[in-house]
């Protein structure tokens, strides 16, 4: 008997669309949701969609439990044979061995059930298998898994055994007189309640006066917990006869589990009830999932938005460096003082640019008063403040991330890397300003062309024209006021006059305006591929669509559960 | 650890402050007491072994889980009282009659691995206190997670504080036990417990105990406890701050670093405009002493370029007139402030890379404040005039009134020409008549002497505005140091006194 099949397609798909999501940022909880996520998805694996092709199939009922409870002696002593290796040295099961009546063999051979666990059916069982045993001990109908601990120190124990309790049709819950008030077992006793399993409880080891009391308390315990209805079974403190306990203790135990294996009805209840608690806890955790896969995305945002801040106010803080005149001031502007106030300018006005350019590196000496160093005095000025500007927002974006555990995480072992702008900025800087300075060397001569002013530009020469308006660019807005003007010589004045006289006043508001635009689309540009270089690292780790698939999903299989009447 | 405040994180200045305090306090009842707290998982017999020790049947053993809920204490010997109440703990019993346990405060705990909460965090409140730990643990949880990952791993560097008591070893068999105890042993070696005290017990036999109670005589006699359980907390405590100190050569002082940050200052405080201010100021006041005093004064209408900055003699210590540093210079500062604390930091761990570039960064919005009240108040020697401009201004001065003279008197024997007066014959020099000498020499003269002058002034105006170079730049320099380098410095300094005393600390 298989349930409906779209119901398995369905749930299929959901499985597809759980494992997808990704928690990589480290956001509170994000571990907790990846190994939730994992645990759910071996689940659907493990046990739902097996559960869901074939409703008859027999019952798994898995023996689990602390570290020392006793669980493979209580295997062995139910089936009468020696199937898992019992002793002294915790923990002892590190493979779970899985117990079945040979007619039920086929069940569990292939991967129908657990299909990420290899079957064994030598003696050595490794980790990451299932040792495969048949015992006629057992009735047709049920099998049983011992489990490895949920509570030792081995971890690879105790994952094992939750995947195996994920698993299980029925859970066989092992504790001892010592144990029973533990909190690790009651953390899963509970998750188990809530799921609406099916639990039997065996209180292993118990001294025979006290058996009456434990029993008592541990039933409290129980309905504490809301698993009023669970069964209790004691087993007295006794010598092991043959590495077994004794027949009186474990008779009444395996005549439930045998009373259980014959009744169809009965078995199929259990199934039914332990499946539909597990569907309905699945759907639980998904939720849960995708509100932690949006929390995920919320945190990607807000780191994005942190670094796309930082550049975008170090691109408003270069572009008002450029408008207010202040890049023009000191350096700049005393160069081009003394460009125009050796009559240089004069001189190369009247002479060819490389002309110009012969006598302006001649006249280099010591500190130049040439047109060329107009030109790097512009250009250092140009690259200092983008340098500083993406360092600025470099170091605001690190800064700004180590204030989160998801950012933090991000930028470990490479903080100071990171903090600082990329080596690839550096190189590029200086090429991307020539690049524009060129640019601007162009926009002159565009204008110039055609115009009855060409013939007046060739006479200024293009550089020195080219200067000007680079110069314009920074002064443009009127940033200086008068006594900086007169200051540094009165040149910034002097040098728009002098373009205006080439090219009119309208050119050049034009000229200027577009100069100026396109440096700081350059800027834009370099600072952008400084902002992705954090986007990249946010992008490696955050999911794309913030559980949107997980959350369609979901409503896939509610739909499909619906139609099914399930 | 002054040393390390506000820069190694708090959690872990709390906890050596916490430390130093309660050293002081449990110090404070003296070393005579020896604090043993049993501690263990339900049901491992905690309670029996601690009846079995004190004698009687003080903590209630039981079987249902978790038995023990608060604290017991049993003291053998002298008074106590103040000691359990530091430890808080109220449930207490006194073992009179002098025996060889004298000194010793039993602490029975409640469970740390059952339901109840409250149980656990008194535990955590106890274990963090005692002097010595007995760890009690039994066959069948030995391995368990709860204990070894909550409380033996983080407990490393606390072997000699700890006793693990493998207990109810009459559950197993001779050789069962010797498998146990050896499996148990490896455990605590990953636990990287190696050399802890490993002991088996059991109150099913007269001498199960007597092992235990011996180890503990022995404690209680050397009156050592108090002291090792501190500073294997002070060992622990090493290590955690220890990872704030780095293991890199302490940071060197970064020269290139300095220049940079100099160099970009320098420029920054506009050096340059002043210095080209200076040989300005002192060629226009060369021309004016010494200049040809026909066009001198044309001179005067122009104004002093040092003035126009408000530097010179009379602009003292007030605000200058130099143009705020442009963006360009600014970033450039900040560039190099920049690299000098990512130099200076390199090989220090983030937290203290973190202080270096904050201090360094931190003035940089006084800068330009700070440079401009140091150029302004250095010294440019701007008033002082060479002896020799008076010598030229008097040359000049002759050379005029030798010009005019000439010129006087060739007006005056033009006059008398025009008044037909006859001609006065005038002396000759050479070919030259005198008062023509007089004036064509007195003006060839004056243009040669001014220009000569003016030439020497140029001279002058450079090694001026060099020695106003080198004044300014000691006085960025100082500003440099004051705002960016020395605090850069402080705060390697502390983090070399930090680790310093760390490595005193542990050695």
């Amino acid at each position: 008997m298989s349930a409906r099949p779209d119901l398995v397609l369905s749930l299929v798909e959901l499985r597809s669309a759980i494992a997808a999501t990704r928690f990589e940022l480290e956001v509170p909880g994000a571990d907790a949701s990846e190994t939730e996520r994992d645990a759910l998805v071996r689940q659907i694996e493990d046990y739902l969609l097996p559960r869901l092709r074939s409703l008859d199939a027999p019952l798994l009922a898995v023996v689990g439990g602390s570290t020392g409870a006793g669980k493979s002696t209580l295997v062995n002593s139910l089936v009468r044979a020696e199937v898992s290796s019992a002793g002294v040295l915790r923990p002892t099961t590190r493979a779970p061995v899985l117990v079945c009546n040979p007619a039920d063999r086929h069940w569990f051979e292939d991967d129908r059930v657990l299909p990420g666990l290899a079957r064994t059916t030598g003696v050595e069982a490794g980790p990451g298998t299932v040792h495969l045993v048949e015992s006629t001990g057992l009735e047709p109908g049920l099998a049983l898994l011992d489990a490895p601990d949920i509570d030792s120190v081995v971890s690879a124990n105790r994952a094992l055994a939750a995947q195996l309790l994920a698993a299980a049709d029925l859970w066989i819950f092992v504790t001892t007189a010592a144990r029973y008030a533990d909190a690790v077992p009651w953390a899963l006793l509970s998750a188990a309640a809530e799921r609406r399993a099916e639990v039997a409880v065996v209180l292993d080891r118990t001294p025979p006066e006290a058996v009456e009391e434990i029993s008592e308390d541990l039933r409290r315990l129980l309905a504490d917990h809301g698993m009023a209805g669970a069964l209790v079974r004691s087993i007295e403190e006794s010598e092991l006869e043959g590495g077994r306990l004794p027949e009186s203790q474990v008779a009444p135990l395996r005549a439930w589990l045998a009373g259980l294996a014959g009744d169809a009805e009965e078995r199929a209840r259990v199934v039914r009830a332990t499946l539909d608690g597990a569907l309905s806890g699945m759907e639980r955790t998904v939720g849960v999932l995708a509100t932690a896969s949006r929390e995920q995305e919320q945190a990607a945002a807000a780191l994005r938005a942190v670094a796309t801040d930082a550049y975008a106010d170090a691109r408003g803080d270069v572009a008002v460096a450029m408008q207010d005149g202040t890049l023009l001031r000191g350096e700049v502007l005393a160069r081009w003082q003394e460009f125009v106030g050796t009559g240089e300018l004069m001189r190369s006005v009247q002479a060819k640019v490389g002309a110009v350019r012969d006598r302006a590196w001649a006249a280099l000496t010591g500190r130049s008063t040439t047109a060329a160093s107009v030109q790097e005095a512009v250009e250092s000025g140009v690259e200092a403040l983008v340098h500083a500007a993406a360092d600025r927002a470099a170091g605001r974006t690190v800064s700004g991330w180590r204030d989160e555990a998801a950012g933090r995480a991000l930028v470990r072992g490479r903080t100071r890397e990171l903090a600082e702008a990329s080596p690839v900025l550096l190189a590029s800087l200086p090429d991307e300003v020539r690049a524009w300075q060129g640019q601007v060397l162009d926009l002159v001569r565009e204008q110039g062309a055609g115009k009855r002013t060409s013939a007046r530009i060739a006479s200024y020469t293009l550089n020195g024209a080219g200067l000007a308006v680079m110069l314009v660019v920074f002064a443009h807005t009127g940033g200086l006021t008068g006594a900086e003007v007169a200051v540094a010589g009165g040149t910034s004045a002097a040098s728009q006059k002098l373009i205006e006289a080439v090219f009119g006043d309208q050119a050049v508001r034009a000229l200027a305006r577009q100069a100026r635009q396109d440096l700081l689309d350059r800027v834009e540009g370099l600072l952008g591929g400084e902002v992705q270089r954090f986007h990249a690292l946010v992008d490696q780790a955050a999911p794309a669509d913030g559980g949107h698939a997980l959350r369609e999903a979901v409503d896939g299989w509610r739909a499909a559960r619906r139609a099914a009447q399930w | 650890m002054a040393a390390g405040e506000g820069v190694v994180p708090s959690p872990a200045l709390e906890a050596s402050h916490a430390l130093v305090r309660r050293a002081g306090e449990r110090l404070g009842h003296g070393i005579d007491h020896t604090v043993v707290a049993l501690a263990g998982a339900t049901g491992s017999g905690k309670s029996s072994l601690f009846n079995a020790l004190a004698g009687v049947d003080l903590s209630a053993v039981g079987v249902r889980r978790p038995t023990t809920s608060t604290t017991h204490a049993c003291w053998w010997g002298d008074d106590a009282t103040p000691l359990l109440d530091w430890l808080e703990v109220s449930r207490r019993h006194h073992v009179t009659g002098g025996t060889d346990l004298d000194g010793l405060v039993l602490l029975d705990l409640p469970d740390h691995d059952s339901t109840a909460l409250e149980h656990r965090a008194e535990v955590d409140r106890v274990v963090a206190v005692a002097d010595v730990v007995v760890w009690v643990l039994d066959p069948q949880k030995y391995a368990d997670r709860a204990v070894h990952e909550r409380y033996l791993r983080p407990l490393a560097h606390h072997a000699g504080v700890l006793v693990v008591a493998l207990h109810q070893a009459d559950r197993l068999t001779g050789e069962q036990l010797e498998a146990c105890r050896s499996d148990l042993a490896e455990l605590l070696r990953t636990d990287g417990l190696d050399d802890v005290a490993l002991l088996t017990t059991s109150v099913r036999h007269e001498a199960g105990v007597a092992a235990l109670r011996e180890v503990l005589v022995e404690r209680v006699v050397a009156r050592r406890s108090a002291i090792a359980r501190l500073e294997a907390d002070l060992d622990s405590l090493v290590v955690v701050l220890g990872e704030t100190c780095g293991d890199g050569e302490p940071p060197r002082p970064d020269g290139g670093g300095r220049r940079q940050v100099l160099d970009a200052l320098v420029e920054a405080a506009g050096v340059g405009l002043v210095t080209d201010a200076v040989a300005g100021s002192h060629r226009a006041a060369a021309v004016a002493a010494t200049g040809w005093p026909a066009t001198r004064w044309l001179r005067r209408l122009r104004p002093d370029p040092l003035r126009r900055l408000h530097l010179g003699a009379e602009g003292g210590a007030g605000r200058t007139s130099l143009p705020a540093p442009s963006a360009a210079s600014t970033a450039r500062v900040e560039t190099a402030v920049r690299s000098l604390a990512r130099s200076a930091s390199e090989d220090l761990p983030l937290e203290w890379s973190d202080a270096v570039d904050a201090v360094a960064r931190d003035r940089l919005g006084v800068l330009p404040a700070r440079l401009d009240a140091a150029v302004a108040s250095t010294d440019l020697d701007a008033g002082r005039r060479p002896r020799w401009w008076r010598a030229v201004g008097g040359l000049q001065l002759v050379l005029a009134v030798v010009a005019v003279v000439g010129g006087l008197w060739l007006a005056a024997l033009a006059g008398l020409a025009y008044l037909q007066l006859g001609s006065l014959g005038t002396p000759d020099v050479g070919p030259l008549p005198v008062p023509t000498a007089m004036l064509v020499g007195g003006v060839v003269a004056g243009l040669l002497v001014a220009f000569v002058a003016r030439l020497a002034a140029g001279v002058g105006a450079r090694r001026r505005a060099r020695r106003a170079r080198v004044r300014l730049e000691a006085a960025v320099a100082a500003v440099a140091s004051a705002e960016v380098c020395d605090p850069v410095d402080a705060v390697l300094a502390r983090h070399q006194r930090f680790c310093e005393s760390l490595a005193a600390l542990a050695g």
